[in-house]
């Protein structure tokens, strides 16, 4: 995953994290320090590149949004918004939103909760921690490919090892990923397995460098345990937990990989997440305009659900 | 506090078989005949055998599919490198924004976004049919990776350089370029390091463009195995000798370079 991209300190940072992308004073400009003077131009290349790469792909996916290009190859033409109408008739589109919603808000909610407990335990110090936090931080970067076929072979309905392991404990077997009502949450299952240690690295990293001086005062006040980490430490992580938090929302609003590993959007549609039901319309239906509709669409929801994160964080900060 | 100590092992012990159990499983498999494994998921007394590895190798060329996944994750890594370097330093001393915002759009726009107009693009000049051209296509979709992972994990080591050593080299008549490759370059080696080794892993790591855009002589570890699922494979001994394959180089980036990796994941989200 090209996954785990987060904020470098004196930059501004992912997501609108602060009002830094504006012009800055005009005196400034005057002082730029002798050591910055004719550096501009290494940048070139990578601008460059970034513009070819990125803004040429979303501009022309608008277009292709607008238009109507065929299968063949041929486009006849400007179409002004009916491709997204077609989108918003279409019972698929409204459904597939709905997934998307649904995997987004159970991972997300269970993936900070667990992750809190996992960052909370990787962050005592204790002997054999960096083992330990090793062997967490596997998942999160092993391949999504290896990680489909393992899982595929854990929910595998008679061989998979979740069966044999429920067996044995007498519950009945579950087909996970045949049914289009378990579907849904075996994959959510797999996503929170991948991504719970990535909340919980971050999380615990961010215990680590809490200051201790409101604990003590807390503490002195007679609040221990529970009360200590709910009413100062949660509050004072805050910050870090809402950068995770917000990491973890782009990357679920546009889940893909181990999505279209297991179980290609089925059964019956039942995972058909927007960025699934967007590659199959291009790549399998072949209807590149009302693929890059829906990719349109899917990257809107992107930056509204980022934006709505980044108002709130700043909301709380003030 | 042994009691204390006692229950984080516990947790640990509990953490343990949740989030590792599973890539055990898949190592622990991959070493078993495809027929122990059917015959009996847990049976920890069937032999080891390299027999799953052997036949990927034999029968299905997995030789050259490690190769394609060496050179697209490898030039994306090293063209990322090239471009993002210069490109952080410069963020760095000019307290650049704008790039950095778009580098921000490329991590949140859809893969498939990317993918639609880059497969245009190669049925137009005849990637699919070439071997060249779908390698150039597939690294240069992968820096769409490894561009703005590079820039974001450079800007901090950069930004560690203390003002004052590049000050003195002004009184040397150093110009920009010199600034840059002779003093600043050489301070970011460790950046460099840790930038080269995590691109290098999410590049291979990386599935939908190869998805897309590889043709069956360029097909990178991760589609070949995909592929494998699509023929209803019911080797679980093969695909998870092939999902080992794919894991080697997160778990020896794991196992060697932990402390780069936490500092990549966790970057400047904790200061």
């Amino acid at each position: 995953m090209g996954d785990l991209m987060t904020k470098p300190s004196a930059t501004p940072g992912p997501v609108g994290a602060g009002p830094a992308v504006g012009t800055p004073p005009r005196r400034r400009r005057r002082r730029v320090d002798p050591t910055a003077r004719g550096v501009l131009p290494f940048a070139l290349p990578a601008v460059l590149a970034t513009a070819v790469l990125v803004l040429v792909p979303i501009g022309y996916t608008i277009w292709l949004s607008v238009s109507d290009r065929q299968a063949d190859g041929t486009n006849s033409g400007f179409l002004g918004l009916a491709n997204y109408a077609e989108m918003f008739d279409s019972p698929q589109f409204w459904s597939s939103l709905k997934i998307t919603l649904f995997l987004f808000v159970v991972c997300l909610l269970l993936e900070t909760v667990l992750g809190l407990a996992l960052g909370y335990v990787m962050s005592l110090d204790v002997p054999g921690q960096r083992i330990f936090q090793g062997m967490m931080l596997i998942p999160a970067i092993t391949a999504s490919v290896a990680v489909g076929l393992v899982w595929l072979l854990i929910m595998d309905p008679t061989l998979g090892a979740a069966n044999q392991i429920l067996g044995a404990v007498g519950i009945d077997p579950v087909v996970w990923l045949g049914d289009p009502d378990v579907a849904p949450w075996a994959i959510a299952l797999v996503d929170i397995w991948q991504w719970t240690p990535f909340m919980a690295l971050i999380i615990s990293a961010g215990i680590r460098s809490l200051p201790e001086e409101p604990f003590e005062a807390a503490a002195l006040d007679g609040a221990s345990g529970w009360r200590l980490a709910w009413n100062v430490g949660l509050p004072l992580l805050r910050p870090v937990l809402t950068v995770a938090m917000l990491l973890r929302t782009v990357d679920l609003v546009r889940f893909f990989d181990t999505i279209y590993i297991m179980t290609q959007g089925g059964p019956v549609n039942s995972t058909n997440t927007l960025n699934v039901y967007g590659y199959n319309a291009g790549f399998v239906d072949n209807q590149p305009s009302y693929a890059a509709t829906l990719q349109i669409a899917l990257l809107a929801l992107v930056i509204m659900i980022a934006g709505l994160f980044t108002w709130f964080r700043q909301r709380a900060a003030r | 506090m042994t009691r204390r100590l006692s229950g984080v092992y516990a947790a640990y012990l509990v953490f343990t078989i949740v989030f590792f159990g599973p890539v055990l499983f898949m190592l622990w498999s991959s070493l078993r005949d495809n027929v122990d494994i059917t015959g009996s998921l847990f049976d920890l007394g069937s032999p080891l055998t390299l027999d799953n590895f052997t036949n990927l190798f034999e029968r299905f060329a997995f030789g050259r599919h490690i190769a394609n996944s060496f050179i697209v994750a490898g030039g994306s890594t090293i063209l990322g490198l090239a471009l993002g370097a210069p490109a952080a330093y410069v963020i760095v001393r000019r307290k650049l924004a704008a790039l950095g915002f778009v580098t921000l759009l490329a991590r949140m726009a859809p893969g498939v976004l990317f993918v639609l107009p880059l497969f245009v693009l190669s049925i137009r000049i005849g990637g699919p049919d070439s071997v060249a051209l779908n390698y150039a296509l597939l690294i240069v979709a992968h820096l769409i990776i490894t561009l703005p992972l590079c820039i974001w994990l450079l800007v901090p080591f950069f930004e560690e350089i203390p003002i004052s050593i590049e000050e003195s080299t002004l009184i040397d008549g150093a110009n920009a370029w010199q600034r840059f490759h002779k003093i600043a370059l050489p301070l970011a080696l460790p950046g460099l390091s840790v930038a080269l080794t995590l691109s290098f892993v999410f590049s291979w790591n990386y599935f939908l463009f190869a998805l897309a855009l590889a043709n069956e002589r360029t097909m990178p570890l991760t589609v070949i195995a995909f592929n494998f699922i699509g023929q209803g494979s019911n080797d679980f001994g093969g695909l998870m000798a092939a999902s080992a394959l794919i894991s080697a180089p997160a778990l020896l980036l794991t196992i060697f370079a932990q402390r780069w990796l936490v500092r990549g994941i966790t970057g400047g989200a904790v200061k």
